[in-house]
């Protein structure tokens, strides 16, 4: 079932077309690769459906229903979570507080903003949390996210987006600066969050990982969608081809034929 | 073993080390001059700590989420002098004309804010053209002469600027606002959910607003707080020495800067410490009084002043590189 279709989203930087046309469709349970080269759109895309900006055209359809996404609280009550590749965490507050971030706890909720945080609560579903993630025994809830490596933080990060268990969640590059037991962490997390039920969007610039974990894959150049081809009927090599543009009409031809 | 690490942790936090180092000044005044801890000293002190003390409260939620205010010093004469005015024009009631006076404030730093967010400049330039702006009216409009304030007793001037005996000690309402001010700023940065935000917004902006936290909204409101803190220290003041100054509160912004700052909090934005600010407040305050009683000449002041201010700087810095590296 369709859980996310974007409809020939663009989105210009000034001069600099960054999304030119843009149109695909994650399903659900299922794990889509977005790949390309540096500057391709990738971040661009995922962007404009998590609410960081506005696109200037095109739709987005959650579950079939037209939606405007407008921030980033839009996105995430629809049930999109992201990731973002530059890191989405406040070093200064606890492991704790970033986990809960913009959805704190609270007691006395008719206060609003000014109600007291329920600390006790937080400090447990956070302990609860690094647990389920595996990454418990080295860290603890209170300790400033500024104490930690940049494999830590992305751990740390990834939890939250599971916490929330969202429909879609979006991962921009988080396997970047991870060591070999962080990375396969990641990995093991993705088939988890598809066995659940959730799909996931992922970005990444090694095409390894995404032949363990994607079932299929859409590649972008200069801001538009060059190719969708599932895992099954496609290997290493010829993707890495599309990637590049080498060869790209005879593959522009297999992907249109399909 | 975790009592002992959260007061190992506690020790080496920063308002701790200000809070040491505030004894050690104590300590020396009062043993340099007897009358330094007498109760007519001690109630001086009381009298002028609320009115810069309240404004870095303020200064301390707004660094805490990344940005400052330059432009609470003129605020300070302003907010008085446009109160006076209307209160001798005969057709307001004081109560209407504090109001107006607040309500000044809230518009100041409502600018203040919408450009720094929502244009994006710098708030060391917005609001140090504000400053000029503010402190420029507060002249024209009076002419440069002071105003002679409302000096009649009443329930605004009990209010703001009333005093009491306790012994021999002489206090001022306003130590009451400072300190129901300190204890609702301690609950809002530290606990409550508002305070979650200002520190993730000053620590890093992207990241809270990645998690739908309204930045550009708390830091417009921050902003407002400030200016009507300042604006409130400002009329307090004025009540209690009878006049309207246009220029009161010159140089309080660095004042108040240097109080928060000394405090712990960070220039930077994401840590910020109340307890941090009411010891540099207290700090600065029996600076400036202690060395007059023990015989430094007027016009050094600022030299020690400065050279105390560095000193704490120093010591932060060193503090948080160690405990950096543990
Ligand atoms: N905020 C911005 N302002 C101006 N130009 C931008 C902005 N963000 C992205 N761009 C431009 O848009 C294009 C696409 O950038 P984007 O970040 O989406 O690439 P990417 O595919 O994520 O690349 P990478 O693999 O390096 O992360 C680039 O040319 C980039 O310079
Ligand atoms: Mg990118």
């Amino acid at each position: 079932m369709e859980v996310l279709r974007l409809q020939n989203l663009q989105k210009s930087f000034g001069s600099v077309r960054a999304l030119k046309s843009a149109s695909f469709t994650l399903n659900e349970g299922e794990v889509v690769a977005l790949l390309g080269d540096n500057g391709a759109g990738k971040s661009t895309l995922i962007k404009a459906i998590s609410g960081v900006f506005p696109v200037d055209r095109g739709d987005i359809y959650v579950r079939g229903q037209k939606v405007s996404i407008r921030s980033t609280r839009d996105a995430m009550d629809l049930g999109i979570e992201t990731i973002h590749q530059d890191t989405s965490l406040a070093p200064d507050l606890s492991i704790a507080r970033n986990l809960f971030l913009g959805r704190e706890p609270v007691n006395l909720k008719w206060l609003g903003v000014f109600a007291p945080l329920d600390l006790a609560k937080l400090r447990d579903a956070a302990s609860a949390l690094l647990k389920r993630v595996g990454i418990s025994k080295k860290l603890d809830a209170d300790a400033l996210v500024s104490t930690l490596s940049g494999g830590e933080r992305q751990s740390i990060a990834i939890s939250r987006a599971m916490q929330f268990a969202a429909k879609v969640i979006i991962l921009d590059e988080p396997t970047n600066n991870l060591g070999v037991e962080e990375t396969h962490g990641v990995l093991r997390f993705v088939k988890e969050v598809r066995a659940a039920g959730h799909s996931v969007l992922l970005i990444t610039h090694n095409i390894h990982h995404v032949f363990q974990v994607a079932d299929r894959i859409i590649v972008m150049r200069r801001g538009e969608i060059v190719a969708e081809q599932t895992v099954a009927d496609t290997d290493l090599l010829t993707v890495e081809s599309i990637i590049t543009g080498a060869d790209m009409s005879a593959l522009l031809k297999e992907t249109r034929a399909k | 073993m975790p009592d002992v690490k959260r007061r190992s942790s506690l020790i080496r936090s920063p308002q701790f080390s200000s809070l040491v180092i505030l004894m050690v000044l104590l300590a020396v005044f009062a043993i340099a001059d007897a009358n330094f801890l007498s109760p007519l000293n001690i109630s001086n002190m009381m009298a002028f700590l609320p009115e810069l003390g309240i404004i870095a409260l303020g200064m301390t939620l707004l660094l805490t989420a990344g940005e400052f205010d330059l432009s609470v010093g003129a605020v300070f004469g302003l907010a008085p002098v446009i109160v006076m005015l209307l209160v001798q024009s005969g057709q307001v009631d004081i109560g209407v004309a504090l109001l107006a006076g607040l309500l000044l404030c809230v518009a100041i730093g409502a600018i203040n804010g919408l450009i720094v967010t929502k244009i994006g400049i710098s708030s060391f330039l917005v609001t140090l053209s504000m400053l000029l702006v503010v402190r420029g009216a507060a002249l024209y409009i009076t002419q440069g002469f002071p105003l002679k304030s409302w000096d009649q007793p009443g329930f605004f001037v009990t209010l703001l600027a009333g005093s009491f005996n306790i012994g021999t000690f002489r206090f001022y309402t306003s130590l009451w606002w400072f300190i129901a001010l300190s204890l609702l700023a301690i609950y809002v940065l530290h606990y409550a959910k508002l305070g979650n935000w200002i520190s993730a917004i000053g620590s890093n902006r992207n990241a809270a607003v990645a998690r739908g936290v309204p930045a550009d909204a708390v830091k417009i409101w921050l902003f407002i707080l400030t200016s009507v803190l300042a604006g409130l220290a400002g009329m307090i003041s004025a009540f209690r020495i009878s006049a309207a100054s246009p220029v009161a509160g010159t140089g309080y912004e660095l004042e108040v800067i240097a109080m928060v700052v000394v405090g712990g909090t960070a220039l930077t934005g994401g840590r910020g410490t109340i307890l941090g600010t009411i010891v540099g407040a207290l700090m600065l305050r029996s600076i400036r009084n202690g060395i007059v009683l023990i015989g430094v000449p007027g016009l050094a002041y600022n030299i020690f002043v400065g050279v105390i201010i560095l000193a704490m700087l120093i010591l932060h810095a060193l503090l948080q590189k160690n405990a950096a590296r543990s």
